[in-house]
């Protein structure tokens, strides 16, 4: 099959060079992994001590919790607000920087840089930022919208200053991707867009959306696992899920029941419950993109 | 681009001057937007120069009267140099350790022919369905079983296998031209001799790009050192960055110091993304 795969003629040294990465995927991964399986038809007292086996019971507990439930709902307006947020922004960006003649290596640098940017760093300058009482953009915002804004207690706009700070952090991303899948229309399309005189929008929206469709489809995959995994430190620096569980996501839900309430056993399945969500929405996303991407 | 020779650039020269007929609204586009996703750090940056009181007076965007004794501080009353150094260690060790591990594990999947070899390359490329919060509980029991906790191994431990590494490593060396592999096989060198003296200097492109983007990756680590790491002197600096969260006295937050600890956490990996632009872009398939 490989180009190159008669090159060394030893099964053994094979083996030998794969033993540190399956030694490691195996340790770190896959028992893991089957052990959060195992776990979740347990149900742990005293602090993890004692441990008994219930079957589904976790997963039946949890599915009749109204908490659980909630932060299941908050998780998806989550991950749906998150990923459209960061890939509109991101195109657009991404479609400046591909327009634009004039300074572009210095744009790309300027535009992407928040790649970089730690996910605390982030929830650590919004929450001083938009503090409620000492926060120079709420300051800001009261002043010129005539609003009282108070995301400590108000749910929503604690949400909504999560869901700011989750985009933030993703657009560098986004905009890396895009780029790469903007370079790659061909000229030639870009003349007889031209001679039609198709205007500036209407070029991205009917000619460059279409051809971009693997690489963003590729995105909205990325993107929902990030927002599902990665908003954890978010929440916890800027609102520990409060306020009455207004942004407790799943995976901050998860923590708290594993490393607060030291219930091991609902806390795994939980993980199972995480993990089947993810799988199953990617697997629905690629589904989806085969009937209407074009590849 | 468009200015190759006079003569056969006139089709060019007319996409060129009737596309984007004038640049303004998109450099005015550009530099608002750029401008948005700065300002938190800019604003950041420079109230991290502000004493208490200044802080508190929120309209008040200028140069505060501290200048950077605030980094000082943070870095040495409050420790941060100590997690930042700990971050470091940890995202060197995490870096160099999954791209050794995944190019011996390239050679093999592209250099040898053995059974089960399709099934290997999907065993690793399927652990990217089994983040960290997937296998966290049984990860962290893991760790304390063998004694870990709180010890370097498990910060980096669970990091060193790599799906993307081995997925991006193997493409790049099938694409390596066969005369290469040919006379490599005729001189009879062996695999590592192999790697070491003609892979690794024809991927350094891909190795500085999945360097760069393992270290940020690493550096940007919080949940897992959070729960394996809990002596603080042993922490990392994102997790540094939520016990500063209380420094402050009298019920006001010294969130000049707080907004200092936020640039150094970010200045690591920025630098890290401004030096290594280049490589890291063409990973990503984007040449700069």
């Amino acid at each position: 099959m490989g180009v190159h795969e008669n090159t060394f003629d030893s099964t053994l040294g094979a083996y030998l060079l794969l033993l540190p990465t399956l030694v490691a995927i195996g340790a770190f991964l896959y028992y893991p992994s089957l052990q959060t399986l195992r776990l979740s038809l347990y149900k742990t007292f005293l602090f993890g001590q004692n441990t008994r086996f219930v079957g589904l019971a976790n997963f039946a507990e949890l599915l009749s919790s109204q908490t659980y439930l909630g932060s299941v709902g908050l998780t998806f307006a989550f991950a749906a607000i998150v990923v459209a947020g960061s890939l509109a922004i991101g195109l657009f960006v991404a479609f400046l920087l591909y327009e634009v003649s004039d300074g572009k290596a210095a744009y790309l640098v300027a535009a992407i840089w928040p790649y970089a940017l730690p996910t605390a760093v982030a929830g650590t300058v919004l929450l001083f930022l938009a503090h409620p009482s000492v926060g120079i953009y709420t300051h800001y915002l009261e002043a010129w919208f005539g609003v009282e804004l108070d995301w400590f207690t108000v749910g929503w706009q604690a949400f909504a200053v999560l869901a700011v700070a989750a985009i933030w952090k993703q657009v560098g991303y986004n905009v890396i991707f895009m780029l790469a899948a903007l370079n790659n229309v061909p000229e030639a399309l870009n003349e007889a867009c031209e001679l039609d005189g198709v205007e500036t929008w209407r070029r991205l929206v009917r000619v460059y959306v279409p051809l971009m469709s693997p690489t963003l489809v590729f995105l909205v995959v990325i993107n929902t696992i990030y927002a599902f995994f990665g908003s954890f430190a978010l929440i916890d620096l800027m609102t520990q899920g409060g306020p009455t569980n207004a942004t407790n996501l799943m995976i901050y839900q998860l923590y708290r029941d594993a490393f607060q309430f030291n219930n091991l056993g609902l806390a795994s399945a939980e993980s199972v419950i995480l993990f089947v969500l993810v799988a199953g929405l990617t697997y629905v996303q690629l589904r989806v993109s085969d009937r209407y991407a074009h590849y | 681009m468009s200015h190759e020779t006079q003569d056969d650039a006139a089709p060019s020269a007319i996409t060129d001057a009737t596309l984007v007929p004038e640049q303004w609204p998109v450099h005015a586009g550009l530099i608002g937007s750029i401008l948005l996703m700065a300002s938190p750090l800019l604003l950041a940056f420079v109230m991290s120069t502000q004493t208490v009181p200044e802080v508190y007076d929120i309209t008040n965007i200028g140069a505060g009267s501290d200048g950077l004794a605030n980094y000082l501080e943070v870095l040495t009353t409050y420790e941060m140099a100590s997690y930042m150094l700990n971050s470091l260690v940890m995202s060197v060790v995490v870096t160099v350790g999954k791209i050794a591990v995944s190019l011996l594990a390239a050679v093999a999947l592209v250099f040898y022919r053995f059974r089960f070899k399709n099934a290997i390359f999907f065993l690793i490329l399927f652990t990217l369905m089994v983040p960290v919060p997937v296998r966290i509980v049984p990860l962290y029991e893991l760790m304390a079983a063998w004694g870990w906790s709180n010890t370097l191994l498990a910060l980096t431990g669970p990091y060193l296998a790599s799906a993307t590494a081995v997925f991006l490593l193997r493409q790049h060396f099938l694409s390596i031209p066969d005369s290469l592999v040919e006379s490599a096989k005729l001189d009879g060198v062996g695999p590592l001799r192999f790697l070491w003296d003609v892979l690794i200097p024809m991927s350094r492109g891909m190795i500085s790009g999945l360097g760069v983007i393992t270290f940020i990756y690493a550096w940007n680590q919080y949940l897992w050192p959070l729960i394996v790491i809990s002596d603080q002197n042993k922490q990392v600096v994102q997790v540094g960055m939520k016990y500063l969260q209380s420094v402050g006295n009298a019920g006001q937050t010294d969130w000049g110091l707080i907004m200092a600890g936020a640039v150094l956490t970010l200045l690591p990996p920025l630098v890290a993304l401004i030096a290594f632009r280049g490589p890291l872009l063409e990973t990503f398939g984007l040449a700069e």
